[in-house]
């Protein structure tokens, strides 16, 4: 499947070209450490709204999820209507405003900051930190495994080298150019995503006879459901699996709700609503933001679901047999057979596009995490020193940390490197972000001690009854010498349903049994 | 509805046209909005 032709090239070429130039802009316009962490606090509302949702959608969403509606079905469309919904508009409106009028009041350069300072707590900022500088390679390894994969497949390129190629450019413009040059790349390549992903949409409809015999072709597939995912609940490409099922309980727990909430905690996301300068722009961003998450995530998930269709036309399977059994495979495959060459090349640039996207606003952010919260603030007791060059030395580590995860992790972890992050930061981040943007109670203690439990719950979960990690990590296993520590059910649920509430309880209850922060703090955090 | 039988679907299907065209919407009528200033919270 090597395309190797000339004008794939030369594409690749004028685009590394175009990414290179904007990261340089970004080099020059950077003259302090607050163009450096937020690109001056004055972003534009279609850049704010493309960076992020480019910075959101990796090539996880396109190629993981995308090929988990070729197996699974339209049931996964939940997660759209969340992503928009909450993901972008209550993000925006709700949690953007506030989070950038307290980044602004307390002066905050980076997500950790902003708790840290919203709590008056070196010790949550360099704990935050340290856990994105922890868990985030994790996803970052995830992305740089994707991108590597398609440079590996498109451009014939050697694995290994692949890997080190994509961080050394993607590490080359955020070490120089900071957030600006990530903003500005993240733009680019949204664009590139955007209309790549809409040609995609409309080539598959037509090509299947139009938008109801589409659907009415993979409802009547049914039938076709192979026995042994039947048997765990899978009832067709557009219906839900049976309730409580296994197959459910992954959808509903770990991919709509995991991946649907803890956007809403993400440092790497949240820290955008800090580059703009008024809460107007937020508005305006919304415009954009929600058509961008629509395209990315709605378009991937009824193509995927919609490759049935065109499979059993053309060779009479379903996705999944026509991908090997390899769910990661069912888009590529689809892409390369079912769509005409020169779409092709376009869209493993968009997919190049989507990778450096995400890699670039996440070594910035492990890169922030290193430098700023966990060595200036936690370590140096808030020490001015050389922020900037320090956090450059921090993202050159994380990088390097990133690539050599992307070179130890198993085929096939993706999706799930992805959910375990965003599970981790809802349980972690969310109650006491959310309390200290909304609740004037909520105080240090219930923050620090909802950001312990919330941690700790959700690693605890995840080491000894969530089935998959526990028992691919072994620890439960050697310790207890079981599998996971409870059976049935439970085994399929998400930490984030356990984790989350807990940390949410903890948080409310410690904080009404202990002393409110002082008034004039809470006063200047909550300033208008 | 659309060729989908289960309504579960076809609601998540329309769902995500309905909150992107939403999202357009807010966003054109809010373009122009004056930020409020000294509304204490």
């Amino acid at each position: 499947m090597t395309l190797n032709t000339p004008l794939l090239g030369i594409s690749v070429l004028i685009y590394m070209i175009v990414v290179f130039y904007l990261g340089w802009i970004g080099y020059k316009q950077t003259k302090n450490t607050d163009d450096y962490m937020l690109a001056g606090r004055k972003v534009n509302p279609f850049v704010l709204a493309l960076s992020y949702g480019a910075a959101f959608i990796s090539t996880s969403a396109i190629i993981g999820f995308g090929g988990y509606a070729g197996a699974f079905g339209m049931g996964v469309l939940w997660l759209v209507a969340m992503n928009i919904i909450l993901g972008i508009f209550i993000a925006f409106i709700v949690f953007g405003s506030r989070t950038r009028r307290m980044g602004a009041n307390l002066k905050a350069v980076t997500f950790p900051e902003l708790i840290g300072k919203r709590y008056r707590s070196r010790f949550i900022q360099g704990f935050s930190g340290a856990l994105i500088t922890i868990f985030m390679p994790l996803y970052a390894g995830g992305v740089l495994i994707g991108g590597a994969r398609f440079m590996e497949v498109a451009l014939g390129i050697e694995y290994n080298t692949a890997v080190m190629l994509l961080a050394v450019i993607v590490a080359a413009y955020v070490i120089t150019g900071g957030l600006i040059a990530v903003m500005y790349t993240d733009a680019l390549q949204g664009a590139l995503m955007f209309l790549g992903m809409g040609i995609l949409f409309v080539l598959t409809y037509a090509k299947l006879g139009g938008v109801v015999k589409a659907h009415q072709a993979l409802t009547d597939m049914a039938p076709l459901v192979p026995a042994n995912l039947a048997a765990i609940g899978h009832t067709g490409w557009t219906s839900m699996p049976a309730f409580g099922t296994p197959v459910w309980w992954t959808l509903v727990s770990t991919i709509i709700l995991g991946v649907g909430i803890g956007v809403l905690a993400q440092p790497q996301l949240a820290v955008r609503f800090m580059t703009v300068k008024d809460t107007r722009t937020l508005k305006r961003a919304v415009l954009s933001g929600g058509p961008f998450i629509f395209m990315m995530a709605g378009v991937a998930y009824i193509v995927g679901a919609l490759s049935n269709v065109y499979f059993m036309d053309t060779r009479g399977v379903i996705a999944l047999d026509a991908a090997g059994g390899n769910i990661d495979k069912i888009m590529p495959e689809y892409i390369y057979s079912a769509m005409p060459d020169y779409f092709v090349i376009f869209f493993l640039l968009t997919l190049l596009a989507a990778a450096m996207s995400t890699l670039s606003s996440q070594f910035h952010t492990m890169g922030t995490a290193i430098g700023h919260d966990f060595y200036r603030e936690f370590l140096m007791k808030g020490k001015l020193g050389n922020t900037i060059t320090i956090t450059r030395m921090g993202i050159a580590t994380t990088i390097i940390i990133s690539v050599a995860l992307a070179y130890k992790l198993p085929p096939g972890i993706i999706a799930r490197a992805t959910a375990i992050f965003f599970g981790l930061c809802a349980a972690a981040f969310l109650p006491m972000y959310t309390g200290g943007i909304f609740w004037k109670r909520m105080n240090r203690q219930g923050a620090t001690a909802s950001l312990l439990v919330g941690t700790f719950a959700s690693l605890f979960w995840l080491t000894f009854v969530n089935g998959k990690v526990a028992s691919s990590l072994g620890i439960s296993k050697a310790i207890f010498g079981v599998d996971t520590l409870l059976t049935g059910t439970w085994t399929f649920v998400d930490p984030i349903l356990v984790a989350t509430p807990l940390a949410f309880i903890v948080a409310i209850i410690v904080s009404l049994m202990t002393r409110p922060d002082p008034e004039e703090h809470v006063e200047l955090c909550f300033k208008k | 509805m659309l060729g989908i039988n289960d309504p579960q679907i076809w609601i998540a299907y329309l769902l995500c046209f309905v909150s992107a065209i939403g999202c357009i919407i807010y966003g054109l009528i809010h373009w122009n909005d004056v930020e409020e200033i000294g509304d204490a919270n």
